[in-house]
């Protein structure tokens, strides 16, 4: 993993599970250990939906949240009190994995040195093209038996 | 007593909404600090005003900015809610006028306490 000599030492994946798993505890969950490493092999995600965040800076920043549609409209259902079977409309799923995103971009951003703003989610259907960013972290997490992919990159 | 809930994310304004309506806050809504200052406007009796930091149209920090420049709204309680967490951004949003900071995520026994430390609710006695 390369990292931008403006960075802060981020070595590992732990800073950036602790965020999730302090989000995950506190607004989704409402208890701990449900937000856990991945273990296995990186899983393919069913109709995935991309979710981001940009940290301006004197490098630019993105987190990138990764998780099938299902996924993401159970953790819409969580975050909003919603019954386990009722249908998510689309703006409540990009409202829902869009905070998720946001807060733990905002915090990823306390690790980066001079940040700049934080931008508003995005969310798409297609893997946004980032050929030519450094990738800085990429992991998943299981949520209750759901993969969750999570992604660092420095833009060029 | 009334409250307004700053947000641009539905889903924020109904969380933090609903802990507050589970004081006694009768809740508002805006999605950014425009919608929030033409509420503020329209209601005369919101005493208390929960602010995500970026939203679009006008920030969080800006309705802050604003509100301190009006002396009718001088008693309103401004509380940051946010994932903005570095020091110097907590520094900047008090000195303009914010008078509690609460960082995303948060749980709702943290509101609560900044709640009660503000006096706008009752501190629960535990038996």
């Amino acid at each position: 993993m390369t990292i931008p000599a403006t960075w802060e030492p981020l070595s590992a994946v732990d800073p950036v599970l602790t965020i999730a798993q302090d989000l995950f505890t506190t607004m989704i969950d409402g208890e701990p250990g449900h937000l856990n490493p991945w273990a296995g092999a990186d899983p393919d995600l069913e109709d995935p939906r991309y979710t981001w965040v940009d940290v301006n800076g004197p490098v630019v920043t993105r987190v990138m949240l990764t998780a099938s549609r299902v996924t993401g409209e159970r953790l819409t259902r969580a975050l909003l009190g919603m019954d386990t079977v009722e249908y998510v409309c689309d703006a409540d799923f990009a409202d829902a994995v869009g905070e998720i995103a946001n807060v733990v971009g905002g915090n990823v951003k306390s690790l980066v040195t001079n940040p700049g703003a934080l931008t508003l989610p995005v969310v798409t259907h297609e893997r946004p093209d980032m050929d030519t960013a450094t990738c800085l972290l990429e992991t998943y997490f299981g949520w209750r038996g759901a993969p969750l992919g999570v992604g660092l990159w420095a833009l060029t | 007593m009334k409250a307004l809930v700053i947000d641009d994310s539905r889903v924020m304004r109904k969380i933090v909404g609903s802990i507050l309506s589970g004081v006694g806050f009768e809740t508002l809504e805006a999605e950014n600090g425009q919608v929030a200052l033409d509420t503020m406007a329209a209601h005369h009796d919101i005493v208390l005003c929960c602010i995500d930091w970026n939203m679009p149209v006008m920030t969080g920090f800006e309705f802050v900015v604003q509100v301190r420049k009006r002396a009718q709204w001088r008693d309103v309680t401004l509380m940051m809610v946010t994932t903005e967490g570095e020091q110097d951004q907590i520094v900047r949003a008090l000195a303009a006028g914010a008078h509690e900071y609460i960082i995303k995520p948060f749980t709702p026994e943290a509101i609560l306490d900044k709640l009660q430390f503000l006096g706008l609710v009752e501190v629960q006695e535990t038996v």
